[in-house]
């Protein structure tokens, strides 16, 4: 029971870091939440089915349209709601609120036009379970787990050797200093969301594949946020650390303690950390933090 | 020549609005899901509805008027319903048909109570549609066609140990829906009643997505049936993650699996569960309704609301008839006494005592992926 546990709780937490590095890398360049990047994985998560179901695309180019479909749509989404009020120098809380509005827009946008029928992706690989010293984990909750893995590392070192990375990280730091140096802001902007954007299309595709695509899937991204707060807001390894962490947890909380319990848990959670450790377990000092 | 042809068109519009004058329509109301997660029963109910009604008003109407619908989008939203049920009343309906879902029914019954408007519902198989749970009365304005949840928490248990044999059951529930919550207590009384245990007893969210934490406790206990009352979107989901942990136990579920797209939603993993349902359509009684619907609306009828909401206009018009008015009290008199009626799922008598059908069949059927349907398997027709 304690190793399906814990194999539970890994793969459910791959999950939360997948979604969680979308929070981080956006917060970390702009310092703000963009709650819409939950709307953005109900898009991906669309895109992959209909690429999957109306043109029967195997798993590899529905991820791969999944990617780009959902990175085209989050820069599209900094520059419709986002960019006038960067550029007006507005507080973080602004952009915090049209992006909640974003998202309130995005879903009901696809309650109007695709409807609330709920859809299923396609078993793309039946349903194959491996045995581990007695517990079970599919070979698609397997799969997810390392490929969130490899392409959250993958990130990282994207992020700390290349140039564009190096940009990324000096915007960080400080975006003034950065733009004075000759670094083209809104195209360093563009590159963040389109990679916010395409982890966003990966955690929609395996949302998807895992339980049902439908508009308000995209809230399950609450979770993400925790994740993110724990790690730390902005940082790469937090996200990680957070997502994997509140995964096992709240996993150990629904089994030893109470399945109904586990909500309150995971946000008493939220709260703790919020209070006593605003900064996280990986974060870097910022002053605003939601 | 033309002049004479004005005069006699003219006549003949007097004559034609005269006529809709004698005859004032009766008007029916209908509160039913036609947007939201439940719309595909809901647009099939309505479809149902009308067919039957044109039929009715070509052999005469009812009391020698048409019957007119009047009706509202509730969206399977309780706050909504309760609009509707209070427009319903202003609009000055005789009577209602729906809401189809135990929740709405529940908070839209003091409504039409209050309004002295007889409501009928369709699906609402919790025993408190029709009972007042504060007082433990029945409600003098509630009726339905359809079995309880009792019967049905029962049906599910006894089908369970005599036919799959199950002796160890573990239940899978919604502990933010009264449906999931009133038929898991049913289903483990009935369980437990013959003999069997329930191994484990496992509640989520509503809302939530993940149920692997509940489920991998269930493994551990290795249950021969999981007992999952949900609706077919939280089944499938549940069904995957079960499967994906190894659990081979036969899954069971209740009415609300009912869906088509279950076989889209649960895949493979939903192959092979049981569950019981109001009607199928294999069913005899129902044949041809089924072949008038396709006829019409080229398509299945997604049982069993619109069988069950022309069971319920069925109801409506006989008490109307014998009650000679329209008059919401003596009809629903009439209501509380209606004997062997014909009705489109077979014959209907009301017990007088609690407003429910006496007698009500349930089905079990079988999810079956490959074939794209559900295969019956056996009816009940009571569980003594």
């Amino acid at each position: 029971m304690f190793l399906q546990t814990l194999i539970t709780g890994l793969s459910i937490g791959g999950i939360y870091a997948l979604m969680a590095v979308g929070y981080s890398l956006v917060f970390s360049v702009l310092n703000f939440s963009n709650f819409a990047h939950g709307a953005v994985i109900m898009l991906g998560a669309y895109v992959g089915l209909a690429l999957a179901t109306k043109l029967s695309l195997g798993f590899g180019l529905v991820l791969a349209g999944s990617v780009a479909g959902a990175g085209i749509i989050a820069v599209l989404n900094e520059r419709l709601a986002y960019s006038v009020l960067r550029r007006r120098k507005a507080p973080s809380l602004y952009l915090m609120i049209s992006a909640m509005g974003c998202s309130v827009f995005l879903e009901n946008l696809v309650y109007a036009t695709i409807g609330s029928r709920f859809y299923a992706f396609p078993e793309f690989f039946g349903r194959q379970v491996l045995t581990l010293w007695g517990s079970s984990v599919s070979l698609l909750d397997m799969g997810a787990f390392l490929f969130a893995l490899v392409s959250i590392f993958a990130l990282h070192v994207f992020i700390s050797s290349t140039r564009t990375g190096i940009a990324i990280r000096a915007g960080v730091s400080d975006m003034t200093m950065c733009s004075l140096m000759g670094v083209d802001l809104n195209r360093l902007i563009a590159i963040v969301f389109l990679l916010a954007g395409g982890f966003a299309g990966v955690a929609g595709v395996f949302l998807g594949i895992k339980y049902l695509v439908y508009p308000t899937m995209g809230w399950v991204t609450n979770k993400a946020y925790i994740a993110a707060v724990i790690g730390g807001l902005g940082s790469l390894p937090g996200a990680l650390a957070g997502g994997l962490i509140l995964g096992v947890v709240e996993t150990f909380v629904s089994s030893y303690v109470s399945s109904v319990l586990r909500d309150v848990f995971s946000f008493s959670l939220l709260i703790a950390f919020l209070v006593l450790r605003p900064n996280g377990l990986m974060g870097q000092d910022t002053e605003e933090k939601v | 020549m033309r002049r004479t042809g004005i005069v006699l068109g003219v006549l003949f519009l007097l004559v034609f609005a005269g006529a809709g004058y004698a005859a004032d329509p009766i008007r029916i109301g209908h509160t039913v899901s036609l947007t939201g997660g439940a719309s595909m029963w809901g647009q099939s109910e309505a479809n149902a509805l009308d067919m039957l009604v044109k039929k009715i008003n070509a052999e005469g109407g009812l009391l020698g008027r048409p019957i007119e619908f009047v009706r509202y989008d509730n969206r399977n939203d309780a706050v909504e319903t309760v609009n509707v049920a209070k427009r319903l009343v202003s609009d000055g309906v005789i009577a209602v048909i729906g809401p189809a879902q135990s929740g709405n029914a529940i908070a839209s019954a003091p409504v039409f109570e209050r309004g002295k408007v007889p409501m009928v519902v369709t699906t609402a198989t919790n025993p408190y549609v029709t009972i007042d749970q504060r007082s433990g009365k029945v409600r003098p304005f509630a009726f339905r066609p359809c079995f309880i949840d009792p019967f049905q928490g029962t049906v599910a248990a006894r089908f369970a140990m005599t036919d799959l044999g199950a002796k160890r059951g573990a239940i899978l529930y919604d502990v933010g829906s009264d449906y999931g919550q009133w038929l898991s207590k049913y289903f483990e009384d009935a369980f437990v009643a013959k003999g069997g245990s329930i191994v484990a007893k496992e509640a989520f969210r509503s809302e939530e997505l993940d149920y692997r934490a509940q489920l991998g406790k269930m493994k551990e206990l290795n249950p021969d049936v999981i007992f999952i009352p949900t609706s077919q979107k939280e089944a499938a989901m549940a069904a995957k993650q079960a499967r994906d942990l190894g659990i081979k136990a036969t899954l069971l579920g209740t009415d609300n699996w009912g869906s088509p797209d279950i076989i889209d939603l649960g895949g493979s993993a939903i192959n092979g569960g049981y569950f019981v349902n109001l009607t199928d359509l294999a069913d005899p009684d129902i044949q041809d309704f089924v072949a008038e619907y396709k006829a019409a609306y080229g398509s299945d009828p997604v049982l069993p609301n619109p069988v069950m909401a022309q069971d319920a206009l069925l109801m409506i018009v006989e008490a109307v008839k014998k009650a000679g008015t329209t008059d919401g009290d003596k009809v629903a008199e009439a209501l509380a006494n209606l004997k062997d009626i014909k009705v489109t799922s077979g014959t209907l008598t009301i017990n007088p005592e609690d407003h429910n059908p006496l007698d009500k069949p349930a089905v079990i059927q079988q999810v079956d992926v490959e074939g794209k349907t559900f295969r019956f398997v056996k009816k009940y027709v009571s569980v003594e």
